[in-house]
Protein backbone atom coordinates (compact mmCIF):
# COMPACT_ATOMS: atom_id res chain seq x y z
CA UNK A 1 0.00 0.00 0.00
CA UNK A 2 2.37 2.61 0.58
CA UNK A 3 5.23 1.14 -2.39
CA UNK A 4 2.10 1.99 -4.34
CA UNK A 5 1.48 5.01 -3.04
CA UNK A 6 4.93 6.16 -2.73
CA UNK A 7 5.29 5.30 -6.27
CA UNK A 8 2.05 7.43 -7.60
CA UNK A 9 3.14 10.29 -5.66
CA UNK A 10 7.11 10.11 -7.20
CA UNK A 11 5.63 9.64 -10.34
CA UNK A 12 3.17 13.09 -10.13
CA UNK A 13 5.60 14.86 -8.68
CA UNK A 14 7.91 13.96 -11.63
CA UNK A 15 4.87 14.99 -14.23
CA UNK A 16 4.74 18.49 -12.42
CA UNK A 17 8.38 18.97 -12.30
CA UNK A 18 8.53 17.92 -16.02
CA UNK A 19 5.46 20.10 -16.72
CA UNK A 20 7.28 23.14 -15.21
CA UNK A 21 10.35 22.40 -16.93
CA UNK A 22 8.46 22.24 -20.08
CA UNK A 23 6.92 25.74 -19.12
CA UNK A 24 9.79 27.39 -18.75
CA UNK A 25 11.89 25.84 -21.75
CA UNK A 26 8.67 27.19 -23.79
CA UNK A 27 8.73 30.72 -22.75
CA UNK A 28 12.72 30.53 -23.47
CA UNK A 29 11.73 30.17 -26.59
CA UNK A 30 9.65 32.72 -26.94
CA UNK A 31 11.77 35.33 -25.08
CA UNK A 32 14.38 34.41 -27.05
CA UNK A 33 12.83 34.52 -30.34
CA UNK A 34 11.72 38.42 -29.48
CA UNK A 35 15.52 38.94 -28.74
CA UNK A 36 15.84 37.83 -32.46
CA UNK A 37 13.64 39.55 -34.18
CA UNK A 38 15.79 42.82 -32.54
CA UNK A 39 18.76 40.75 -33.28
CA UNK A 40 17.63 40.58 -37.06
CA UNK A 41 17.30 44.01 -37.14
CA UNK A 42 20.01 45.54 -36.06
CA UNK A 43 22.12 43.29 -37.93
CA UNK A 44 22.81 44.67 -41.90
CA UNK A 45 24.88 41.90 -43.14
CA UNK A 46 24.08 37.36 -42.92
CA UNK A 47 20.42 37.83 -42.09
CA UNK A 48 18.25 35.10 -44.04
CA UNK A 49 16.26 37.37 -45.94
CA UNK A 50 14.80 35.37 -48.98
CA UNK A 51 13.81 32.98 -45.60
CA UNK A 52 11.18 35.23 -44.46
CA UNK A 53 9.80 35.78 -48.21
CA UNK A 54 9.92 31.83 -48.73
CA UNK A 55 8.12 30.99 -45.37
CA UNK A 56 5.53 33.62 -45.80
CA UNK A 57 4.94 31.72 -48.97
CA UNK A 58 4.62 28.28 -47.61
CA UNK A 59 2.66 29.30 -44.13
CA UNK A 60 0.17 31.71 -46.40
CA UNK A 61 -0.05 30.64 -49.97
CA UNK A 62 -0.34 27.07 -49.47
CA UNK A 63 -2.49 27.23 -46.65
CA UNK A 64 -5.11 29.22 -48.97
CA UNK A 65 -6.82 26.58 -50.57
CA UNK A 66 -7.54 24.43 -46.86
CA UNK A 67 -8.52 27.44 -45.12
CA UNK A 68 -10.71 28.44 -47.95
CA UNK A 69 -12.16 24.69 -48.32
CA UNK A 70 -12.26 24.42 -44.51
CA UNK A 71 -14.24 27.48 -43.54
CA UNK A 72 -16.67 27.56 -46.33
CA UNK A 73 -17.95 24.52 -45.17
CA UNK A 74 -18.31 25.32 -41.81
CA UNK A 75 -19.34 28.60 -42.94
CA UNK A 76 -22.40 26.70 -44.85
CA UNK A 77 -22.83 23.96 -41.80
CA UNK A 78 -23.50 26.85 -39.37
CA UNK A 79 -26.05 29.46 -41.39
CA UNK A 80 -28.02 26.21 -41.97
CA UNK A 81 -27.88 25.23 -38.61
CA UNK A 82 -29.01 28.77 -37.62
CA UNK A 83 -31.74 28.90 -40.35
CA UNK A 84 -33.02 25.62 -39.36
CA UNK A 85 -33.56 26.16 -35.61
CA UNK A 86 -35.35 29.76 -35.96
CA UNK A 87 -37.71 28.23 -39.14
CA UNK A 88 -38.99 25.78 -36.22
CA UNK A 89 -39.09 29.16 -33.60
CA UNK A 90 -40.05 32.06 -35.44
CA UNK A 91 -39.13 31.85 -39.09
CA UNK A 92 -38.12 34.96 -39.31
CA UNK A 93 -34.33 35.24 -40.82
CA UNK A 94 -33.66 38.70 -41.14
CA UNK A 95 -31.07 39.00 -38.69
CA UNK A 96 -29.09 35.47 -39.37
CA UNK A 97 -26.50 37.38 -42.04
CA UNK A 98 -25.78 40.12 -39.26
CA UNK A 99 -25.97 38.22 -36.51
CA UNK A 100 -23.64 36.06 -38.31
CA UNK A 101 -21.18 38.36 -39.26
CA UNK A 102 -20.84 39.57 -35.57
CA UNK A 103 -20.45 36.13 -34.23
CA UNK A 104 -17.38 35.38 -37.26
CA UNK A 105 -15.81 38.65 -36.79
CA UNK A 106 -15.23 38.60 -32.94
CA UNK A 107 -14.94 34.88 -32.87
CA UNK A 108 -15.05 32.05 -35.62
CA UNK A 109 -13.30 33.75 -38.35
CA UNK A 110 -10.09 34.08 -36.08
CA UNK A 111 -10.46 30.64 -33.89
CA UNK A 112 -11.50 28.22 -37.01
CA UNK A 113 -9.01 29.67 -39.04
CA UNK A 114 -6.49 29.50 -35.65
CA UNK A 115 -6.93 26.04 -35.53
CA UNK A 116 -7.25 25.09 -39.24
CA UNK A 117 -3.53 26.96 -39.28
CA UNK A 118 -2.38 24.91 -35.91
CA UNK A 119 -3.03 21.34 -37.56
CA UNK A 120 -1.15 22.14 -41.00
CA UNK A 121 1.06 24.97 -40.48
CA UNK A 122 2.05 23.69 -36.66
CA UNK A 123 2.33 20.26 -37.55
CA UNK A 124 4.75 21.70 -40.68
CA UNK A 125 6.85 23.58 -38.48
CA UNK A 126 7.27 20.92 -35.93
CA UNK A 127 8.31 18.26 -38.49
CA UNK A 128 10.78 19.86 -40.29
CA UNK A 129 12.47 21.59 -37.28
CA UNK A 130 12.39 18.05 -36.11
CA UNK A 131 13.57 16.47 -38.30
CA UNK A 132 16.35 19.09 -38.39
CA UNK A 133 17.06 17.93 -34.63
CA UNK A 134 17.29 14.31 -35.12
CA UNK A 135 19.61 14.43 -38.25
CA UNK A 136 21.50 16.77 -36.63
CA UNK A 137 21.44 20.21 -38.64
CA UNK A 138 20.31 21.74 -35.32
CA UNK A 139 23.67 21.11 -33.73
CA UNK A 140 25.66 21.86 -37.05
CA UNK A 141 23.90 25.25 -37.26
CA UNK A 142 24.73 25.77 -33.47
CA UNK A 143 28.67 24.48 -35.13
CA UNK A 144 28.57 27.35 -37.01
CA UNK A 145 28.01 30.23 -34.81
CA UNK A 146 24.32 30.38 -35.96
CA UNK A 147 21.08 30.77 -33.39
CA UNK A 148 18.92 28.15 -34.65
CA UNK A 149 15.87 30.18 -33.57
CA UNK A 150 17.46 33.37 -35.21
CA UNK A 151 17.69 31.15 -38.38
CA UNK A 152 14.71 28.68 -37.99
CA UNK A 153 11.96 30.30 -35.68
CA UNK A 154 12.29 33.90 -36.26
CA UNK A 155 11.24 33.90 -39.66
CA UNK A 156 8.51 31.11 -39.31
CA UNK A 157 7.23 33.61 -36.51
CA UNK A 158 7.27 36.70 -38.82
CA UNK A 159 5.71 35.09 -40.92
CA UNK A 160 3.17 33.10 -39.39
CA UNK A 161 2.20 36.49 -37.32
CA UNK A 162 1.82 38.26 -40.54
CA UNK A 163 -0.15 35.36 -42.67
CA UNK A 164 -2.71 33.89 -40.17
CA UNK A 165 -3.90 37.83 -39.91
CA UNK A 166 -4.29 37.72 -43.63
CA UNK A 167 -5.90 34.14 -44.13
CA UNK A 168 -8.30 34.95 -40.73
CA UNK A 169 -9.88 38.08 -43.16
CA UNK A 170 -10.13 35.98 -45.97
CA UNK A 171 -11.13 32.96 -44.35
CA UNK A 172 -14.28 35.22 -42.43
CA UNK A 173 -15.15 36.65 -45.94
CA UNK A 174 -15.26 33.26 -47.66
CA UNK A 175 -17.30 31.90 -44.22
CA UNK A 176 -19.52 34.60 -44.61
CA UNK A 177 -20.29 34.05 -48.29
CA UNK A 178 -20.89 30.38 -47.89
CA UNK A 179 -23.46 30.96 -45.33
CA UNK A 180 -25.10 34.24 -47.54
CA UNK A 181 -25.36 30.98 -50.54
CA UNK A 182 -26.67 28.33 -48.18
CA UNK A 183 -29.03 30.75 -46.26
CA UNK A 184 -30.64 31.97 -50.08
CA UNK A 185 -30.35 28.37 -51.93
CA UNK A 186 -32.39 26.57 -48.86
CA UNK A 187 -34.65 28.76 -46.58
CA UNK A 188 -34.83 31.74 -49.40
CA UNK A 189 -33.28 34.64 -47.27
CA UNK A 190 -33.02 37.54 -49.54
CA UNK A 191 -29.01 38.28 -50.26
CA UNK A 192 -29.85 41.98 -49.24
CA UNK A 193 -30.90 41.57 -46.17
CA UNK A 194 -28.05 38.78 -46.05
CA UNK A 195 -25.12 40.61 -46.26
CA UNK A 196 -25.36 43.71 -44.08
CA UNK A 197 -23.07 44.85 -41.69
CA UNK A 198 -24.89 46.93 -39.24
CA UNK A 199 -23.86 44.86 -36.32
CA UNK A 200 -20.27 44.72 -36.61
CA UNK A 201 -18.56 47.71 -34.74
CA UNK A 202 -15.05 48.47 -33.97
CA UNK A 203 -14.61 46.99 -31.50
CA UNK A 204 -15.03 43.55 -33.28
CA UNK A 205 -12.88 44.08 -35.74
CA UNK A 206 -10.02 45.42 -32.96
CA UNK A 207 -10.62 41.99 -31.45
CA UNK A 208 -10.84 39.79 -34.66
CA UNK A 209 -6.98 41.44 -35.04
CA UNK A 210 -5.94 41.10 -31.86
CA UNK A 211 -6.92 36.93 -31.24
CA UNK A 212 -5.92 36.34 -35.43
CA UNK A 213 -2.44 38.26 -34.16
CA UNK A 214 -1.99 35.76 -30.76
CA UNK A 215 -2.95 32.48 -32.29
CA UNK A 216 -0.60 33.70 -35.28
CA UNK A 217 2.62 34.29 -32.43
CA UNK A 218 1.48 31.21 -30.51
CA UNK A 219 2.01 28.52 -33.40
CA UNK A 220 5.17 28.66 -34.50
CA UNK A 221 6.56 28.87 -30.76
CA UNK A 222 4.67 25.98 -29.74
CA UNK A 223 5.56 24.28 -32.64
CA UNK A 224 9.13 25.06 -32.95
CA UNK A 225 9.53 24.53 -29.17
CA UNK A 226 8.37 20.88 -30.25
CA UNK A 227 10.08 20.22 -32.88
CA UNK A 228 13.31 21.22 -31.17
CA UNK A 229 12.62 19.07 -28.06
CA UNK A 230 12.56 15.96 -30.77
CA UNK A 231 14.68 13.23 -29.82
CA UNK A 232 15.37 9.67 -31.24
CA UNK A 233 15.24 9.12 -35.07
CA UNK A 234 11.91 8.85 -36.99
CA UNK A 235 9.42 8.25 -34.03
CA UNK A 236 10.90 10.93 -32.23
CA UNK A 237 9.51 13.33 -35.30
CA UNK A 238 6.54 11.69 -35.17
CA UNK A 239 6.03 12.51 -31.57
CA UNK A 240 7.75 15.83 -31.71
CA UNK A 241 4.66 16.75 -34.36
CA UNK A 242 1.80 15.21 -32.33
CA UNK A 243 2.46 17.37 -29.66
CA UNK A 244 2.96 20.18 -31.99
CA UNK A 245 -0.63 19.64 -33.40
CA UNK A 246 -1.87 18.97 -29.87
CA UNK A 247 0.08 22.14 -27.87
CA UNK A 248 -0.48 24.63 -30.41
CA UNK A 249 -4.41 23.83 -31.03
CA UNK A 250 -5.05 24.04 -27.57
CA UNK A 251 -3.25 27.29 -27.75
CA UNK A 252 -5.77 28.88 -30.18
CA UNK A 253 -8.19 27.59 -27.87
CA UNK A 254 -7.09 28.76 -24.64
CA UNK A 255 -6.06 32.04 -25.63
CA UNK A 256 -9.38 32.57 -27.43
CA UNK A 257 -11.28 32.33 -23.90
CA UNK A 258 -8.74 34.29 -22.35
CA UNK A 259 -8.98 37.22 -25.07
CA UNK A 260 -13.29 36.68 -25.04
CA UNK A 261 -12.95 36.66 -21.34
CA UNK A 262 -10.84 39.94 -21.58
CA UNK A 263 -12.73 41.65 -23.86
CA UNK A 264 -15.58 40.89 -21.69
CA UNK A 265 -14.96 42.49 -18.67
CA UNK A 266 -12.90 45.72 -20.76
CA UNK A 267 -15.99 45.97 -22.49
CA UNK A 268 -18.33 45.46 -19.62
CA UNK A 269 -20.46 43.01 -20.92
CA UNK A 270 -21.65 45.40 -23.87
CA UNK A 271 -19.73 43.41 -26.59
CA UNK B 1 5.20 37.14 -74.32
CA UNK B 2 6.60 33.72 -74.36
CA UNK B 3 7.33 34.24 -70.79
CA UNK B 4 4.04 34.63 -70.14
CA UNK B 5 3.28 31.44 -72.09
CA UNK B 6 5.59 29.83 -69.71
CA UNK B 7 4.24 31.27 -67.11
CA UNK B 8 0.54 29.84 -68.04
CA UNK B 9 2.03 26.14 -68.20
CA UNK B 10 3.18 25.93 -65.25
CA UNK B 11 0.45 27.01 -63.53
CA UNK B 12 -2.03 24.97 -65.30
CA UNK B 13 0.82 22.06 -64.88
CA UNK B 14 0.98 22.89 -61.09
CA UNK B 15 -3.13 22.86 -60.48
CA UNK B 16 -2.85 19.30 -62.63
CA UNK B 17 -0.11 18.00 -60.18
CA UNK B 18 -1.99 18.90 -57.19
CA UNK B 19 -5.36 17.36 -58.26
CA UNK B 20 -3.32 14.38 -59.62
CA UNK B 21 -1.56 13.99 -56.17
CA UNK B 22 -5.44 14.74 -54.32
CA UNK B 23 -7.42 11.93 -56.38
CA UNK B 24 -4.16 9.97 -55.75
CA UNK B 25 -4.33 10.27 -51.78
CA UNK B 26 -8.40 10.26 -51.67
CA UNK B 27 -8.01 6.49 -54.24
CA UNK B 28 -5.52 5.12 -51.99
CA UNK B 29 -8.04 5.84 -48.74
CA UNK B 30 -11.10 4.46 -50.63
CA UNK B 31 -8.49 1.26 -51.03
CA UNK B 32 -7.24 1.31 -47.70
CA UNK B 33 -11.30 1.89 -46.84
CA UNK B 34 -12.43 -1.04 -48.67
CA UNK B 35 -9.55 -3.48 -47.34
CA UNK B 36 -10.76 -2.54 -43.78
CA UNK B 37 -14.21 -4.14 -44.69
CA UNK B 38 -13.34 -6.84 -46.34
CA UNK B 39 -10.90 -7.97 -43.17
CA UNK B 40 -14.41 -7.37 -41.21
CA UNK B 41 -16.29 -9.90 -42.83
CA UNK B 42 -15.45 -13.03 -41.19
CA UNK B 43 -14.60 -10.97 -38.06
CA UNK B 44 -11.50 -12.38 -36.60
CA UNK B 45 -10.07 -9.26 -34.38
CA UNK B 46 -6.64 -9.16 -32.56
CA UNK B 47 -7.96 -8.95 -28.95
CA UNK B 48 -5.16 -7.71 -27.24
CA UNK B 49 -3.96 -5.47 -30.20
CA UNK B 50 -7.37 -3.93 -29.81
CA UNK B 51 -7.64 -3.68 -25.95
CA UNK B 52 -4.16 -1.87 -26.10
CA UNK B 53 -5.33 0.87 -28.57
CA UNK B 54 -8.59 1.60 -27.01
CA UNK B 55 -6.93 2.45 -23.85
CA UNK B 56 -3.93 4.23 -25.15
CA UNK B 57 -6.58 6.18 -27.47
CA UNK B 58 -9.72 6.74 -25.44
CA UNK B 59 -8.39 6.86 -21.51
CA UNK B 60 -5.49 8.68 -22.34
CA UNK B 61 -7.42 11.30 -24.18
CA UNK B 62 -9.40 12.03 -21.50
CA UNK B 63 -7.91 15.60 -20.24
CA UNK B 64 -7.35 17.15 -23.40
CA UNK B 65 -11.13 16.31 -24.27
CA UNK B 66 -12.38 17.58 -20.92
CA UNK B 67 -10.11 20.77 -21.28
CA UNK B 68 -11.32 21.40 -24.68
CA UNK B 69 -14.76 20.84 -24.55
CA UNK B 70 -14.95 23.21 -20.40
CA UNK B 71 -13.12 25.94 -22.56
CA UNK B 72 -15.41 25.55 -25.86
CA UNK B 73 -18.73 25.51 -23.79
CA UNK B 74 -17.40 28.56 -22.24
CA UNK B 75 -16.88 30.67 -25.04
CA UNK B 76 -20.17 29.76 -26.14
CA UNK B 77 -22.39 31.57 -23.47
CA UNK B 78 -19.31 34.19 -23.72
CA UNK B 79 -20.51 34.88 -27.17
CA UNK B 80 -24.21 34.71 -26.24
CA UNK B 81 -23.79 37.40 -23.50
CA UNK B 82 -24.23 40.25 -25.31
CA UNK B 83 -27.75 38.74 -26.26
CA UNK B 84 -28.75 38.03 -23.27
CA UNK B 85 -27.66 41.05 -21.65
CA UNK B 86 -29.41 43.24 -24.27
CA UNK B 87 -32.43 41.04 -24.05
CA UNK B 88 -32.30 40.25 -20.34
CA UNK B 89 -33.52 37.20 -21.34
CA UNK B 90 -31.39 34.46 -18.90
CA UNK B 91 -33.47 32.10 -19.97
CA UNK B 92 -32.30 31.61 -23.51
CA UNK B 93 -28.57 31.58 -22.60
CA UNK B 94 -28.57 27.63 -22.33
CA UNK B 95 -30.59 27.73 -26.13
CA UNK B 96 -27.88 29.26 -27.95
CA UNK B 97 -24.77 27.59 -26.14
CA UNK B 98 -26.21 24.32 -25.53
CA UNK B 99 -27.62 24.29 -29.24
CA UNK B 100 -24.22 24.93 -30.66
CA UNK B 101 -22.17 22.75 -28.29
CA UNK B 102 -24.18 19.49 -28.63
CA UNK B 103 -24.73 19.76 -32.93
CA UNK B 104 -21.97 21.75 -33.68
CA UNK B 105 -18.97 22.47 -31.84
CA UNK B 106 -18.61 19.75 -29.53
CA UNK B 107 -18.28 17.22 -32.08
CA UNK B 108 -16.19 19.24 -34.53
CA UNK B 109 -13.63 20.66 -31.79
CA UNK B 110 -13.53 17.24 -29.90
CA UNK B 111 -12.60 15.56 -33.08
CA UNK B 112 -9.85 17.92 -34.31
CA UNK B 113 -8.49 17.67 -31.03
CA UNK B 114 -8.76 13.52 -31.78
CA UNK B 115 -7.22 13.81 -34.99
CA UNK B 116 -4.43 15.95 -33.32
CA UNK B 117 -3.58 13.73 -30.49
CA UNK B 118 -4.46 10.38 -31.32
CA UNK B 119 -4.96 10.49 -35.28
CA UNK B 120 -1.41 12.15 -35.74
CA UNK B 121 -0.22 9.65 -32.88
CA UNK B 122 -1.80 6.49 -34.66
CA UNK B 123 -0.11 8.01 -38.45
CA UNK B 124 3.58 8.75 -36.87
CA UNK B 125 3.42 5.19 -35.14
CA UNK B 126 2.33 3.15 -38.11
CA UNK B 127 5.36 5.10 -40.07
CA UNK B 128 7.51 4.55 -37.93
CA UNK B 129 6.91 0.71 -38.49
CA UNK B 130 6.36 1.37 -42.28
CA UNK B 131 10.26 3.07 -42.63
CA UNK B 132 11.87 0.63 -40.39
CA UNK B 133 10.45 -2.29 -42.43
CA UNK B 134 8.24 -3.95 -39.90
CA UNK B 135 5.68 -3.66 -42.10
CA UNK B 136 7.05 -5.96 -44.40
CA UNK B 137 8.15 -8.46 -41.72
CA UNK B 138 4.70 -9.26 -40.73
CA UNK B 139 4.11 -10.15 -44.30
CA UNK B 140 7.27 -12.19 -44.13
CA UNK B 141 5.19 -14.08 -41.31
CA UNK B 142 2.35 -14.49 -43.70
CA UNK B 143 0.34 -11.63 -41.21
CA UNK B 144 -2.11 -9.09 -43.11
CA UNK B 145 -0.62 -5.60 -42.03
CA UNK B 146 -4.24 -4.38 -42.85
CA UNK B 147 -6.25 -6.90 -40.60
CA UNK B 148 -3.47 -6.78 -38.06
CA UNK B 149 -2.46 -3.40 -37.28
CA UNK B 150 -5.11 -1.39 -39.25
CA UNK B 151 -8.80 -2.57 -37.98
CA UNK B 152 -8.36 -2.71 -34.53
CA UNK B 153 -7.35 1.10 -34.39
CA UNK B 154 -10.00 2.21 -37.13
CA UNK B 155 -12.54 0.62 -34.71
CA UNK B 156 -10.51 1.75 -31.52
CA UNK B 157 -10.92 5.20 -32.59
CA UNK B 158 -14.69 4.89 -33.49
CA UNK B 159 -16.09 3.71 -30.47
CA UNK B 160 -13.44 5.50 -28.40
CA UNK B 161 -14.56 9.09 -30.25
CA UNK B 162 -18.00 8.36 -29.62
CA UNK B 163 -17.28 7.89 -25.83
CA UNK B 164 -15.06 10.77 -25.77
CA UNK B 165 -17.82 13.21 -27.56
CA UNK B 166 -20.22 12.16 -25.13
CA UNK B 167 -18.19 13.05 -22.55
CA UNK B 168 -17.01 16.29 -23.47
CA UNK B 169 -21.16 17.16 -24.37
CA UNK B 170 -21.67 17.00 -21.12
CA UNK B 171 -18.11 18.83 -19.85
CA UNK B 172 -18.86 21.74 -22.25
CA UNK B 173 -22.42 22.03 -21.08
CA UNK B 174 -20.71 22.32 -17.24
CA UNK B 175 -18.42 24.87 -18.61
CA UNK B 176 -21.28 27.06 -20.46
CA UNK B 177 -23.26 26.75 -16.92
CA UNK B 178 -19.44 27.65 -14.96
CA UNK B 179 -18.85 30.91 -17.36
CA UNK B 180 -22.51 31.84 -17.02
CA UNK B 181 -22.21 31.43 -13.30
CA UNK B 182 -19.34 33.36 -12.61
CA UNK B 183 -19.23 36.30 -15.51
CA UNK B 184 -22.86 36.61 -16.04
CA UNK B 185 -24.75 36.07 -13.04
CA UNK B 186 -27.14 33.19 -14.46
CA UNK B 187 -27.67 31.22 -11.76
CA UNK B 188 -27.16 26.87 -12.06
CA UNK B 189 -30.89 26.22 -11.80
CA UNK B 190 -31.58 29.42 -14.38
CA UNK B 191 -29.05 27.20 -16.68
CA UNK B 192 -30.18 24.16 -16.39
CA UNK B 193 -34.08 24.73 -17.01
CA UNK B 194 -33.01 26.66 -19.82
CA UNK B 195 -30.76 23.53 -21.28
CA UNK B 196 -34.00 20.90 -20.26
CA UNK B 197 -36.31 23.35 -21.99
CA UNK B 198 -34.54 23.80 -24.96
CA UNK B 199 -32.86 20.85 -26.04
CA UNK B 200 -34.03 18.13 -27.46
CA UNK B 201 -32.38 14.36 -27.06
CA UNK B 202 -32.22 14.54 -31.27
CA UNK B 203 -29.69 17.52 -30.45
CA UNK B 204 -27.58 15.36 -28.59
CA UNK B 205 -28.26 12.07 -30.78
CA UNK B 206 -27.14 14.44 -33.75
CA UNK B 207 -24.00 15.57 -32.54
CA UNK B 208 -23.47 11.88 -31.98
CA UNK B 209 -23.90 10.06 -34.90
CA UNK B 210 -21.82 12.92 -36.92
CA UNK B 211 -18.82 12.25 -34.34
CA UNK B 212 -18.78 7.97 -35.84
CA UNK B 213 -18.50 9.46 -39.56
CA UNK B 214 -15.68 11.83 -37.85
CA UNK B 215 -13.88 8.84 -36.25
CA UNK B 216 -14.06 6.78 -39.06
CA UNK B 217 -12.64 9.77 -41.55
CA UNK B 218 -9.42 10.08 -38.69
CA UNK B 219 -9.66 6.47 -38.28
CA UNK B 220 -8.50 5.47 -42.39
CA UNK B 221 -6.74 8.66 -43.35
CA UNK B 222 -4.24 8.26 -40.19
CA UNK B 223 -3.65 4.89 -41.12
CA UNK B 224 -3.27 5.49 -44.61
CA UNK B 225 -0.66 7.98 -44.59
CA UNK B 226 1.27 5.66 -41.83
CA UNK B 227 1.34 3.09 -44.16
CA UNK B 228 2.24 4.49 -47.49
CA UNK B 229 5.15 6.65 -45.73
CA UNK B 230 8.74 7.05 -48.13
CA UNK B 231 11.94 7.69 -46.62
CA UNK B 232 13.02 7.96 -43.07
CA UNK B 233 12.71 10.61 -40.19
CA UNK B 234 11.13 13.50 -42.65
CA UNK B 235 8.82 10.97 -44.20
CA UNK B 236 7.54 10.73 -40.71
CA UNK B 237 7.19 14.05 -40.16
CA UNK B 238 5.73 15.07 -43.72
CA UNK B 239 2.82 11.97 -43.16
CA UNK B 240 1.84 13.23 -39.69
CA UNK B 241 1.12 16.67 -41.66
CA UNK B 242 -0.45 15.34 -44.48
CA UNK B 243 -2.31 13.23 -42.21
CA UNK B 244 -4.05 15.73 -40.29
CA UNK B 245 -4.32 17.99 -42.70
CA UNK B 246 -6.53 15.02 -44.57
CA UNK B 247 -8.19 14.58 -41.13
CA UNK B 248 -9.44 18.38 -40.76
CA UNK B 249 -10.79 18.84 -44.30
CA UNK B 250 -12.43 15.33 -44.23
CA UNK B 251 -14.19 16.49 -40.93
CA UNK B 252 -15.52 19.37 -42.30
CA UNK B 253 -16.63 18.20 -45.30
CA UNK B 254 -18.47 14.90 -43.59
CA UNK B 255 -19.51 17.57 -41.09
CA UNK B 256 -21.15 19.68 -44.55
CA UNK B 257 -22.86 16.70 -45.56
CA UNK B 258 -24.32 14.84 -42.83
CA UNK B 259 -25.51 18.10 -41.49
CA UNK B 260 -27.35 18.98 -44.92
CA UNK B 261 -28.73 15.46 -45.60
CA UNK B 262 -30.36 14.67 -42.03
CA UNK B 263 -30.88 18.46 -40.88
Amino acid sequence: MSSWAHRRITQLGGNVVAAGRAIRELWMVYVSTIAGIYRNLRRTTGSPRGELVRQMYSIGNRSLFFIIVTLGFIGMVMTYEACLQLSRVTGEYSQVGPQFLRLIVSDFGPTLAGLMLATRVGAGIAAEIGSMKVTEQIDALRMSGVLPIDYLIVPRFLASLVMTVMLTVVGSGVMYAAGGLTAQYSFGVNPHVYFDIAQVRPRHLIMMTIKAAAFGAAIPIVAGFCGLRARGSSEGVGWATTAAVIGSSFAVIALDFVISAAALFVTGGDL
Amino acid sequence: MANNEWALTRAVAGIGTAAMKISDEVGGIVVLTGQVLRALVPPRIDRRELFKNLHKMGNKSVPIVVLTAFFAGGLMTLQSAPFVKKLNATSLAGWGAGYAVLREIGPILIALMFSGRVGANNTAELATMTVTEQLDGLRALAIDPVRFLVVPRVIAMIVMLVALTVIGDQVALLGASVVGRSMLDISWSTMFHSFADNLKPYDFLHGVYKSIAFGGAIAVSSCYFGVTVKGGAVGVGRAVNAAVVAAAVSIMLLDFFLTYTTG
